[in-house]
C-alpha cells in the first residue's frame, strides 16, 4: 500500500498581497496536490498562486505550475518530480486580506 | 536482541515504538478546541503546524538523515520569535501504573544566515496528557535553551496553566494553553549543555525519557543523555478529570522560536512503554 498525507499548511490565518505557504519537506512522496479552500474574503477578492520548489528549503524558484482560478471556493494544483520541498506562492488583490485553508496532499 | 530497540529502556510493556522512516505513525499538528468557528480557539492554538518527514537536508552539506536511516520527524515554528509548533500523538491506556516516553531528538535553527545560531531556539520539550480515575495530569519538560539570545540551558517543569476558558456558547467544550510561555519553573540542578555542534548545519541526537506514575499522578524521572533527574518530590500540572478523555494517554514534542528564524525539533524514533 503507498503511503499518504495531507498537511494544513494554512488554517484560517490571515493572507493579504504577497504570500506564500510555510516550507513543506516531500523528499519521500513522488505526487502533490494543493487545495485552496476560501474561507473568508469579499466577492471581490481573486487569489493567484504558483507552485514553487527549493534545494534546500530556503531559496525558491518557480515550478511552472499555476493554481486555477477558485470555482466555488475551491481550487487545486497537482505536481510531480518535485524533490525535497514544496511551497505554494501567490497573491491576493481586489481585498486586504483573506482567509484560506490550505492543503498539501501527498502519495508515495 | 533487536538493534533499533536495543537503545532504548522500554518498561515491559511497549505501547508504540515509532521509527519515522516509514511514516508519520500518527504524529500530527496539535489544535486548539473550537465550536462552530474556528475563531474560538485560543490564539496560541491555531498555528502550531504540521510536522514533517524529513531527510534533515541542509544548504551546504546535502541531506544529513536521521539516527538510524534516512527520515524523521521534523516539527518546524514559523520564522517568528515567539512562535511555538507542536506534534501529538493519541492513545488510551489499559492498566494504571508507571508510563514512560523516551524519544531522540535533535534541535536547531534554520541554516539561514551562516552565523553559529545556537541561541536562536528558545527551547524545546516534551510532555504527557493523561487522564488517571482523579485527575487530568500534564507532566512537562522543557529545555529552555536561551532567551532574548542570553543563554540559559536549564531542564524545567510546570506545575500550572492558566485558567481554563469556555469556547463557544453550548458550554460543551472548553480549552486550556499548557503550553503559556509563563509559568516555567527550573528543575533542581536541572542546568545541562546539550551538544548543539558548531554550525546549524550539523545534528548531534540525544536520547530523552520521561518516567511518570500514572496510578500516584505524579513525577518519577527525566533523563538527557548521561544525566538523570529525580523528578519524585515535584508537583505536576493537575485538573478536575473531564468526562470524554477517560484512560487517555497523549504524547507530544513541542520546539520554540527564539528569534525571528524557524526552530526545527528532529525526532528521530519515539517509544511509550507501560509497566503492565
Amino acid at each position: 500500500m503507498r503511503r499518504s498525507y495531507t498537511a494544513v499548511l494554512e488554517r484560517g490565518e490571515p493572507l493579504a498581497g504577497e504570500w506564500a505557504t510555510e516550507p513543506y519537506e516531500t523528499g519521500w512522496a513522488s505526487e502533490a496536490l494543493f487545495f485552496v479552500l476560501l474561507l473568508d474574503g469579499p466577492p471581490t477578492a481573486r487569489i493567484a498562486a504558483r507552485v514553487q520548489l527549493s534545494p534546500d528549503g530556503m531559496r525558491w524558484v518557480d515550478e511552472g505550475t499555476a493554481l486555477p482560478e477558485l470555482r466555488d471556493g475551491l481550487a487545486f494544483v497537482r505536481v510531480r518530480e518535485f524533490g525535497n520541498w514544496l511551497r505554494l506562492a501567490g497573491t491576493v488583490s481586489g481585498a486586504d486580506e483573506v482567509r484560506a485553508l490550505i492543503y498539501l496532499t501527498l502519495k508515495e | 536482541m533487536e538493534p533499533r530497540l536495543s537503545r532504548f529502556d522500554p518498561l515491559g510493556r511497549i505501547v508504540y515504538f515509532d521509527d519515522f522512516d516509514d511514516g508519520h505513525h500518527g504524529w500530527m499538528e496539535l489544535i486548539g478546541n473550537y465550536e462552530d468557528s474556528l475563531d474560538t480557539m485560543l490564539p496560541h492554538y491555531r498555528d502550531h503546524r504540521p510536522p514533517m518527514i524529513s531527510s534533515a537536508t541542509m544548504w551546504d552539506t546535502g541531506s544529513h538523515g536521521s539516527l538510524d536511516g534516512t527520515y524523521s520527524l521534523k516539527v518546524a515554528t514559523r520564522a517568528r520569535a515567539g512562535h511555538q509548533a507542536v506534534a501529538v500523538k493519541r492513545a488510551t491506556w489499559r492498566q494504571l501504573g508507571l508510563i514512560q516516553l523516551e524519544a531522540y531528538v535533535a534541535c536547531k535553527p534554520e541554516a539561514s544566515d551562516l552565523r553559529l545560531g545556537n541561541l536562536d531556539v528558545r527551547g524545546f520539550g516534551l510532555l504527557f496528557d493523561l487522564q488517571n480515575t482523579q485527575h487530568r495530569l500534564m507532566p512537562h519538560l522543557r529545555y529552555l535553551n536561551a532567551v532574548d539570545g542570553q543563554p540559559r540551558g536549564v531542564w524545567q517543569y510546570k506545575t500550572e496553566t492558566p485558567p481554563r476558558v469556555q469556547t463557544g456558547p453550548t458550554g460543551q467544550i472548553s480549552s486550556v494553553y499548557h503550553l503559556d510561555p509563563t509559568g516555567w519553573i527550573d528543575l533542581p540542578n536541572g542546568a545541562q549543555a546539550l551538544c548543539y555542534n558548531e554550525l546549524p548545519t550539523k545534528l548531534n541526537w540525544h536520547y530523552l525519557r520521561l518516567l511518570v506514575d500514572l496510578a500516584a499522578g505524579h513525577y518519577l524521572e527525566f533523563q538527557c543523555n548521561d544525566r538523570r533527574y529525580d523528578l519524585s518530590a515535584l508537583g505536576m500540572i493537575r485538573a478536575a478529570p473531564i468526562a470524554t478523555l477517560p484512560c487517555m494517554l497523549n504524547a507530544a514534542f513541542f520546539v520554540e522560536a527564539g528569534a525571528d528564524k524557524r526552530a526545527f525539533l528532529y525526532l528521530d524514533s519515539v517509544l511509550v512503554s507501560t509497566a503492565v
